[in-house]
């Protein structure tokens, strides 16, 4: 993974030397709280329904074992001894006390941590696919790129003052899109051209919260060394242009969708045209630097099926459940991509304790060269483990609370902090991912339904992205209660489409019902074979709505 | 007098700044851009234009801004950046040699990012001790991207 030069370190302690001086106006009251806010926002910190919270960055998901056990350390010092992993990858504390946060990014810092731009109206923490670099059918490595975005986006003196916040994934696969790329202000799809090059197709204008949209490609093919370039071009249409007399509509999709992808592309290329081949293009030898932190490790040639896992498969239908589930195929033979879920039950999905923060650092280096990654669902990943050492890192994940089977089924839910935490929030979520966790405990149930995201936002800003989820949950405010609009038909990969709304919301003790009532439509209406989300395609909203609202009787 | 920051150091301002259009047009005012524009034939001659947020600065093109000694740009928010994006087009597009002041509601902790895209002067509001923001004036001492500055991204110092 990146390593920070002498300059990368530089520049964050310089950063957490900044804020220590800010946060200590703000205290002494030199600042006030409307100067602080954009401040403290820019550097990750909210103030929260009962306390500030604190987002750290962990770019592109990946952590190092040293890493992780800092974060662990930092939330048993500084907080309640867990942390809650987001949507964008990053770690959420939810209990730091403010005048301690410029001593945690210092402590961040030591190990070449921050958590810059995590919030504010600026450009966040770039995401992209958990298996990046592990996986046969990929472009190319996609995070080599990701840090020239992060470089490149860390304190832009141009773009610190946006009409809204701005985040951008980057894809580089055809068979999935695991970074919801297209529900991004900009989705950065690595392809070649005719000739071989490495180049990107740029999708601009998707987004979540109040106003949902999938985005529509600006370009088919920008060429790698124009990338800075031409991303410069599109925010600085976006900052000049975009609207800022109401948050709700300022976000780069409104100023897309009232254009329309033509006039906003011609207006791209125009500011392009500027730009275009000037110092900002990126010359061969920053790729090559880049890709020279992301080699592949030491990997051993070995042989796929080894004898101690076939018989384990055969032996075993827990470990079979495991590893049809949580592992994935890698790249090379021998080896398995494991995910570590953060889904047990009786814990908040993404929420890991200080002690199984340690737990995954000490696998990571005992089974995957000291490596993690964090998923956008909220899950954490071995990407290089052995096969022959499967058996083992089962049975150290059960004993963690990190082998609940059910990667990408209807449990495996995306869910924000919610009205337990967050200030912004109409309802809880947590809550309501364990009364589904508490109904849907079979698992042969569960795989009988097999691959279903169910995603659970506690309002419209949709941290839980529940626009994308096939089934999306989303609390609302009625009079004062907690109610809870479903919608379904929601998706986020290259399929990606925003969810339908069933119908009038629910209380929250009636949403487990509803969902098994979603479910019966499901069974008795799929093909062989057929996910959720493609019978819902085929049979559209009408059975799953009548079946939802049915009476009683 | 009234002080402003310039150039790193605190100086007194000798510019007029005229937020209302009203106001009579002398040499050393700072006129609106667009008020600038229609009447410019018999509004005299001026220090400089200032530039409302939303102006942009294409309108700029065909006119020889070397006559001003100063280009304003107005904060109505210090939340409200379209200003960084006109400093850098006035200072690299348009290649404007002269003073951009920054006006309105900037705060000092945004002196680094001003500066980066090409503001010199910065007439703050009110109550803003000058000393205090002077300290903060440059916050790194490296940067990432380009700038006005230096217009190469790391990539091609480091």
């Amino acid at each position: 993974m990146y390593q920070y030069d002498a300059i990368d370190q530089q520049l964050v302690e310089e950063r957490v030397a900044q804020f220590r001086d800010q946060t200590r106006r703000y205290l002494n009251q030199e600042l006030s709280e409307q100067e602080f806010l954009p401040l403290r926002l820019q550097n990750g910190l909210y103030v929260q329904r009962y306390a500030p919270m604190l987002r750290i960055a962990i770019p592109y998901g990946m952590l190092s074992s040293a890493q992780l056990r800092k974060l662990a350390d930092i939330s048993c010092r500084y907080d309640r001894s867990y942390g809650h992993f987001s949507t964008r990858q990053n770690l959420q504390l939810n209990w730091p006390k403010i005048e301690d946060v410029p001593d945690i990014l210092a402590e961040l810092a030591e190990v070449q941590m921050h958590a810059v731009q995590t919030s504010g109206n600026c450009i966040r923490n770039t995401t992209t696919d958990q298996y990046a670099g592990v996986i046969s059918d990929e472009i190319v490595d996609p995070r080599p790129y990701c840090e020239l975005i992060r470089q490149w986006s860390t304190f832009h003196p141009e773009f610190a003052f946006l009409p809204r916040k701005f985040k951008i994934a980057v894809n580089a696969t055809e068979s999935a899109d695991r970074a919801a790329t297209q529900v991004h202000d900009i989705g950065l799809h690595i392809k070649k051209n005719e000739a071989g090059e490495i180049g990107f197709k740029v999708i601009v204008g998707g987004g979540l919260g109040r106003t949902p949209m999938v985005g529509v490609t600006i370009s088919e093919f920008i060429p790698r060394v124009d990338l800075l370039t031409y991303l410069d071009a599109i925010i600085r249409v976006y900052n000049q242009q975009g609207r800022r007399d109401n948050k709700y509509k300022a976000r780069i999709k409104i100023l897309v969708k009232a254009l329309g992808i033509e006039e906003f592309r011609s207006r791209v290329e125009a500011e392009w045209q500027h730009l275009k081949g000037k110092e900002s293009t990126v010359p061969m030898s920053e790729f090559e630097r880049l890709q020279g932190f992301f080699s592949e490790p030491n990997y051993d040639t070995l042989e796929n099926q080894p004898a101690s896992l076939t018989s384990k498969l055969a032996d075993s239908a827990g470990f079979a459940r495991w590893f049809e589930r949580n592992t994935f195929e890698h790249k090379k033979s021998g080896y398995r991509i494991v995910t570590l879920t953060l889904k047990k039950a009786g814990q908040a999905p993404g929420d890991a304790t200080a002690e199984q923060m340690h737990k995954a650092a000490d696998l990571a280096d005992k089974f995957s060269f000291g490596e993690l990654r964090v998923s956008h669902e909220q899950n954490l990943v071995l990407a290089d483990v052995r096969q022959e050492q499967l058996v083992d890192l089962w049975e150290a994940a059960k004993e963690a609370g990190f082998a609940t089977p059910t990667l990408g089924l209807l449990t495996d839910m995306i869910c924000c902090p919610g009205g337990d935490f967050c200030a912004l929030a109409n309802a809880k979520s947590i809550p309501i991912a364990a009364q589904i966790q508490e109904t849907f405990n079979d698992l042969d149930y569960l795989y009988d339904l097999g691959n279903i995201d169910l995603n659970i936002s506690g309002c419209m800003n949709a941290c839980g992205h529940h626009h994308v989820g096939n089934i999306g949950i989303l609390g609302v405010d009625k009079k004062g209660e907690e109610f809870y609009q479903i919608s379904i038909g929601g998706a986020s990969g290259h399929d990606a489409s925003i969810g339908k709304i069933l119908g009038p919301s629910f209380a929250q003790e009636e949403i487990s019902g509803v969902i098994q009532k979603l479910m019966n439509v499901y069974v008795a209406n799929r093909s062989e074979e057929e996910r959720f989300i493609d019978t819902y395609r085929r049979v559209g909203i009408t059975p799953f709505k009548e079946a939802a609202y049915a009476k009683a009787n | 007098m009234p002080k402003l920051i310039k150039n790193g150091e605190i100086i007194d301002n000798t510019y007029n700044w005229l937020q209302d259009a009203e106001q009579a047009v002398t040499p050393d005012s700072i006129v609106a851009a667009q008020k600038w524009l229609s009447e410019k034939d018999s509004i005299g001659k001026v220090a400089g234009i200032w530039l409302e947020a939303g102006d942009g600065v294409e309108f700029l093109n065909d006119i020889d801004l070397s006559q001003f000694e100063v280009i304003g740009v107005n904060f109505p928010a210090f939340t409200d950046g379209r200003g960084f994006s006109y400093a850098r087009l006035l200072r690299e597009r348009l290649n404007y040699q002269g003073e951009i002041r920054a006006l309105g509601n900037f705060i000092p902790d945004q002196l680094g990012y001003l500066l980066r895209v090409g503001f010199n002067s910065f007439q703050f509001n009110e109550e803003v001790d000058l000393e205090k923001a002077l300290a903060l004036h440059k916050p790194f001492s490296i940067a990432y991207q380009g700038d006005v500055s230096d217009p190469r991204p790391l990539f091609l110092r480091r």
